[in-house]
């Protein structure tokens, strides 16, 4: 008989082993084999799919592993996100070539430690577990963003990084050392259990507590008033690590905002709820507002998935099993839709080195199949029917006017609009303007094949929403 | 005689480490000092941590702090890589001279 301890860990097992046979393959083969080793990354991390699948149709969820581990649906959908932005993410790597002088190997080590890092926090029962997994997601995040050494831009962006995201872990260390004082534990379900004493309101130290503990989390998000860094790390960090960070680290923030405000604090739902909206509505606002002077196509990004950010936080506003699935419904067809995005502007940016959107100019003359992806990916972002994003939108509008946040819905409605001037800027400037350098640009293999996977993905998630509103269903909290 | 020190005293002089740390994070332009100042903050946690510790009479949040130590040491050793690296491009650690990218 295995433990089912053992049963629940085999997924961050099967990342440690893939990590160990890189590692060794790292020191065994010169750089010029880097783009096989990128290979073997993406293939090594695809059995974590009908592992992770296999796990939720056999594994009872439970506290393992003297409760410091969490095996339920949320965290198990979560870690398909993960692995599913892994696998992306390492694709595009690959396409950086000569943009890292030296240490590919050691930038996909870097990759699956986050990775890891990742899957630790999803399945974290334990302030202490949650701490240390945040961080080691944070720390080779800090890394990545200043990977390219020679480059004072990346230098600029991993120490700004560095700084607000150690003053982040502070905050979040010290709201959670006044959540132990008050509670007497670090444990989710003896917290919980000591938080069921106080439905009608909280007592100052926890509060206190609380809202320091908010602010280092939101910080991960990206959310206002936390998004300071957002468009520098985004524009100086090499382009998949900016993907990496836009999806892979977002989604651990908003899997961390779950299991604080939904599972430990749900009764005091009254409490925060409101402030939650607050956030989410200026997110929003600041997010898409802040895009439209921008001329750098990745400093947008950066100020586009602020405003992503803000959608996913109505969800949890919300504080209602429709609001989280709407989130996890988000979450999903944002994985695709901006991950799409990204390996546009790695192919791009491999041929011309340039991030300026105005060298996207003719994009659809030199490369057809990059300009009209973009196009798709850009339309999904807005949220136009029948693509992906629409419905995820929809669901959270949906359930921001069900709850009576009607100002907040008709403030995600209006940024809806705001945002699809922006984007399609972007595709005016690749279909309409003649391009300077008519050469056409080469897509290769693996990342022709991941676009046509993200396209996919999101007309089928658009089109044909039941399985998928039914995995984020089961994966919120009741 | 002394009044034995209570919750409350270690939890002031925590306040007060957090606020210095924070102050000193948004006042400070080296980037030396920055990272200092960073370290006095969490330190601020961990004496919370142990100050509650103490008083809950539960061992698991000491058990916190020397996660956090550990934590705290990676940090800051990323950050003098860093910290090194653009000294070496920029000759200097003035934080105001990093405004290259569009604040």
């Amino acid at each position: 008989m295995i433990p089912a301890g053992l049963l629940a860990l085999l997924p961050e097992l099967w990342i440690g082993l893939l990590f160990s046979a890189i590692l060794a393959l790292d020191l065994r083969w010169k750089e010029t084999r880097s783009s096989t080793m990128g290979m073997l990354t993406a293939v090594g991390l695809m059995p974590l799919f009908p592992l992770l699948w296999w796990q939720h149709s056999s594994l009872h969820p439970a506290d393992l592993l003297s409760g410091m581990y969490r095996l339920d649906p949320m965290a198990l959908l979560f870690k398909g996100i993960f692995s599913a932005s892994a696998i992306l993410v390492t694709l595009m790597t690959r396409e950086l070539g000569k943009t890292i002088q030296r240490g590919h190997g050691e930038f996909y080590l870097l990759l699956l430690t986050a990775t890891l890092g990742m899957f630790f926090a999803a399945s974290s029962a334990n302030f202490i577990m949650l701490f240390v997994s945040l961080e080691l997601i944070a720390i080779t995040f800090y890394v990545l963003t200043a990977y390219l050494q020679t480059d004072l831009h990346s230098l600029e962006a991993g120490m700004k990084y560095l700084v607000l995201g150690s003053l982040a872990s502070g905050l979040l260390l010290y709201g959670f050392a006044f959540i132990y004082g008050a509670t007497g534990s670090l444990q989710f379900s003896k917290i919980q259990e000591a938080l069921s004493h106080h439905q009608a309101s909280l007592p100052v130290p926890l509060l206190f507590g609380l809202l320091l503990a908010l602010s280092g989390i939101l910080f991960k998000v990206a959310a206002v008033p936390f998004q300071l860094w957002v468009p520098d790390v985004y524009q100086g960090a090499p382009t998949p690590v900016t993907a990496f960070l836009s999806v892979g680290s977002k989604a651990a923030g908003i899997l961390v905002v779950f299991r604080v405000l939904q599972e430990l604090f749900l009764l005091q739902a009254h409490q925060w709820s409101p402030i939650i909206a607050w956030i989410a509505g200026l997110t929003i606002a600041y997010g898409n507002l802040g895009a439209i002077p921008q001329t750098n196509i990745k400093r947008l990004l950066g100020y586009s998935s602020i405003g992503h950010a803000g959608y996913l936080l109505i969800g949890i506003a919300t504080a209602t099993t429709l609001g989280s699935a709407g989130t996890n419904f988000y979450l999903i067809s944002y994985l695709f839709t901006n991950l799409a995005v990204f390996l546009v502007v790695t192919a791009f940016s491999r041929q011309t080195g340039s991030d300026e959107i105005r060298d996207y100019a003719g994009l659809s003359k030199r490369s057809p199949f990059l300009a009209a992806a973009m196009f798709i990916a850009l339309l999904s972002l807005a949220g136009v029917p029948p693509l992906a994003g629409f419905f995820g939108k929809f669901l959270l509008l949906m359930s921001a006017v069900t709850e009576g946040y009607l100002p907040l819905a008709i403030v995600g409605a209006a940024a809806v609009v705001v945002s699809l001037y922006y984007y399609l800027l972007i595709v005016y400037t690749m279909y309409a303007d003649k391009p300077e350098d008519p050469t056409p640009i080469p897509v290769s293999a693996p990342v022709r094949l991941a676009l046509l996977l993200c396209l996919v993905a999101m007309l089928g998630i658009g089109i044909w929403q039941g399985p998928f509103l039914r995995i984020s269903l089961a994966a919120s909290f009741q | 005689m002394t009044a034995p020190i209570t919750l409350s005293h270690l939890l002031a002089l925590s306040g007060l480490l957090f606020s210095i740390g924070l102050v000193g994070v948004m006042t400070r332009r080296n980037i030396l000092l920055i990272l200092l100042s960073l370290e006095i903050l969490l330190s601020s946690a961990n004496l919370a941590f142990v100050a509650f510790s103490r008083s809950l009479g539960d061992l698991s949040g000491q058990i916190m702090v020397f996660f956090v130590m550990v934590v705290a040491a990676a940090e800051v050793t990323v950050g003098l890589a860093i910290a090194l690296l653009i000294s070496r491009k920029a000759g200097n650690l003035n934080a105001d001279e990093l405004r290259n990218l569009k604040w």
